[in-house]
């Protein structure tokens, strides 16, 4: 029950599209990506009032990348992205524990930015594009496996630990209401505050 | 009581390979019964303090399963395809700690039912599978479900459901108090006329047997539990096991090959400890426990010129018959909040569906749950049924979070020889050991019976008042963490690997009682029966040591 795979096992291509049956174990084998370093060169920044430096992204692929990121979760009244140093998080992915994924990111970028530039000639860099040129390109091209897999490190950098250098504190649990607690006690919900009692099936339905 | 730790050039009563859920119970059960038992685990022992909330680790880095980095796998749709190395998830997944995959399990404990067991006397046959009956009855499994309720600890309602098979004693704990999911699958179902009941769960409601109640973190699917409410095998038959001085757990201990001698008996284990040092130990006997693709690979690896196709394979079917088990997703929003991150995944189950109906065309049983995946970031890479979502739709559907569940139907697999685990021609693990290679192919039926199912729980979701629902492509699997059938039971030698009281048919002293015992699939939750019939398992061969028959 998980997206099919190619050449290279359970793909990468199925991965960063992450289209996604959740839920069961199958889901695990269209999303489980290739492993590499384990994360503890991330927790350096975790928590850091101010991120540390790039480590793979050039300074004008960052502000790309982070553009991208900005328009997949933007900002407004709620943290987006930006708030939750999402492009710091993949800068670290992919120079520790994503590590392999970089030899088709950074190709996947250029020619992302070559695109922009084609379609828009007078625009600059994407990042220095306004936002309904931005929107209007990402739409042409939401479909690739580089966009893909900015959106899946986006939300995973939104929304993992922020031991692993996003999520900054807890910008992107507090967006999606999820509580980073160790013990909870019932009522979770609504509906389970209303609820009278299991009553059981009579004893005609239970023959 | 100090654990035992046994002399290198000591000889044990069992060697026992896995420390999971069968393989804790049956070395608890032994030991108990006055047998030295030495259980060897590949991966570490963690103290509870250990487990993490981090699901970038568990779900993405292998924090605490198999690693395709040191112990690759391969797989291929059938045998006529290339095998390609599984470079992301392993095809076979498990967990690779003390206490195995019940660490990391939801704790979904359903008992088998009746049927389970003599399903191809009332069905008739089904072409092309090796669709079979049990060598065994529920009756005769019963008292070892019980077993498993009251000494590893479930929580649930007895009688509840009308579907359920006959019991001896209710559960020794009440139902984990029910979530919003629960009440919202049990609002739906019912309107529909079907009958939902509260879950059976391996997981504290309450004190039991000195662990503490759940607090209800919601990190049970993936993780291991800090709290110890989880009644893993780390927390309940480990720790029972080494209390009678018998046994000892030898964990970072890797067996890669089970011992015989020319008059064909077991003799012991080769293992690899944590340092790659190469040794071996002997034992009156072997249990093997080391999950349904572990098990296949090291009888497989175990060839000798007197066993030349792997140990205990005269049969040939050592590693065939694989079976996963299939599933359905459904999604849906509510108006008010769920809040499913909290507390466990399950709280309401139906099995209204569990027995296969010839008029539908198709075989094929299940249940139905109501839950969430409450990991923050797994959830928001799901796809909300539309690709590519981005920009502002997107961060409304993440908002939506609170207010989102899911039903997860959970689904036979007929048993069919070319879905199997054999061992890799060419590839070696990181200790030079060929490696595992999995070959699987749902049958046509699995993939109906999944849609089937799926389609009542978007009714279901509808009927409950759900203000959006869309669902999960169902696909064939690529991997599974349900690893069943690859050393079936059975009476006869040339049909199967092991007879009814998990002795081979080959090696007198060689047993096996794990996933791979299984003959036909269950309804996708099959801990509970595993443990059930290490249970039995450990009460034969127990009686068979003593009367000195191994």
């Amino acid at each position: 029950m998980n997206s099919a795979g190619n050449e290279d096992g359970i793909s990468r291509r199925s991965f960063l599209g992450s289209s996604g049956a959740l839920l069961t174990g199958a889901w695990l084998a269209a999303h489980w990506p290739a492993v590499a370093e384990a994360a503890h060169h991330a927790e350096d920044i975790a928590g850091a009032a101010e991120p540390a430096n790039f480590g793979f992204l050039a300074a004008e692929e960052a502000a790309d990348v982070d553009a991208i990121c900005a328009q997949i979760m933007p900002s407004g009244a709620t943290p987006g992205a930006r708030e939750a140093h999402a492009v710091y998080f993949i800068d670290r992915a992919l120079s520790t524990f994503f590590a392999d994924w970089s030899a088709d990111f950074r190709p996947g970028l250029k020619e992302f930015q070559a695109g922009f530039r084609g379609a828009n000639p007078a625009a600059g860099t994407f990042a220095a594009a306004g936002s309904d040129s931005q929107i209007a390109y990402l739409g042409t091209v939401d479909h690739t496996p580089f966009f893909g897999a900015v959106r899946t490190l986006t939300l995973l950098g939104m929304f993992s630990s922020p031991r692993y250098g996003g999520n900054f504190r807890g910008a992107g649990w507090q967006l999606m209401g999820f509580e980073d607690r160790h013990a909870f006690t019932p009522p979770f919900g609504f509906y389970d505050r209303e609820y009278g009692g299991f009553v059981p099936y009579s004893a005609e339905e239970n023959s | 009581m100090t654990s035992r730790r046994f002399k290198p050039n000591e000889t044990v009563d069992f060697a026992v390979v896995g420390s999971g859920a069968a393989g804790a119970v049956l070395a608890r059960e032994l030991s108990q019964s006055g047998f030295t038992v030495l259980v060897f685990e590949q991966g570490p022992r963690f103290s509870p303090a250990d487990f993490e909330h981090d699901e970038l680790k568990y779900f993405f880095l292998s924090g605490i399963t198999v690693d395709p980095k040191i112990s690759p796998q391969t797989f291929r749709k059938n045998a006529d395809a290339a095998a390609r190395v599984a470079k992301a998830m392993p095809p076979a997944l498990y967990a690779r700690l003390v206490g195995g995959s019940s660490n990391h399990f939801t704790a979904n404990y359903w008992r088998f039912h009746e049927i389970d067991f003599n399903e191809r006397s009332v069905l008739g046959s089904i072409p092309g599978t090796g669709f079979a009956d049990w060598p065994i009855t529920y009756q005769e499994l019963e008292p070892y479900y019980t077993k498993v309720e009251w000494e590893v600890g479930v929580s649930g309602l007895a009688h509840a459901s009308p579907f359920d098979p006959p019991r001896s004693k209710p559960y020794p704990m009440p139902p984990v108090p029910v979530k919003s999911s629960g009440v919202l699958l049990e609002r739906g179902a019912r309107k529909l006329g079907l009958h939902p009941f509260p879950a059976p769960m391996a997981i504290t409601s309450q004190p039991f047997r000195g662990r503490p109640a759940c607090v209800h973190c919601g990190f049970c699917m993936g993780f291991g539990c800090e709290a110890r409410a989880k009644s893993s095998a780390l927390y309940t038959m480990i720790p029972e096991a080494e209390a009678t001085g018998r046994c000892e757990v030898r964990a970072d201990s890797y067996v890669y090959r089970v011992a015989s001698d020319a008059g064909g008996r077991a003799t012991g284990v080769h293992y690899f400890d944590r340092d790659k040092r190469d040794h071996f130990q002997k034992a009156r006997a072997v249990v093997l426990s080391a999950n349904g693709a572990e098990t296949a690979r090291l009888l497989l690896n175990s060839k000798n010129p007197r066993f030349g196709d792997g140990l205990a394979n005269s049969s040939g079917l050592v590693g065939k018959y694989l079976m996963f088990n299939q599933g359905a997703s459904a999604h849906a929003v509510f108006e008010h909040e769920l809040n499913e991150h909290k507390s466990v995944q399950v709280t309401r189950i139906l099995h209204d569906f569990y027995d296969s109906d010839p008029k539908r065309g198709f075989y094929g049983g299940g249940g139905i749950d109501g839950r969430i995946n409450p990991q923050p970031a797994i959830w928001a890479m799901s796809s909300g049924g539309e690709l590519p979502l981005w920009g502002a739709a997107l961060k409304a559907r993440i908002e939506a979070f609170p207010r989102s569940m899911v039903s997860a139907g959970h689904s036979t697999s007929l048993p069919v020889e070319t879905n199997s685990i054999s061992i890799d021609p060419e590839l070696k693990d990181a200790w030079g050991i060929p490696a595992l290679r999995v070959t699987y192919k749902d049958h046509p039926d699995d993939l109906a019976f999944a849609r089937f199912l799926q389609d009542r729980q978007v009714e279901i979701m509808h009927a409950a008042g759900a203000q959006k629902v869309w669902r999960d492509a169902i696909e064939e699997n690529e991997a599974g963490v349900h690893l069943l059938g690859t050393c079936r039971m059975g009476n006869d030698p040339a049909t199967s690997v092991v007879d009814k009281h998990h002795r081979t048919h080959d090696v007198r002293n060689l047993f096996i009682c794990d996933g791979s015992s299984f003959v036909t699939s269950g309804r996708g939750q099959p801990t509970m029966t595993i443990q059930a019939l290490a249970f039995r398992a450990a009460d034969h061969i127990g009686q068979f040591a003593k009367r000195n028959e191994i």
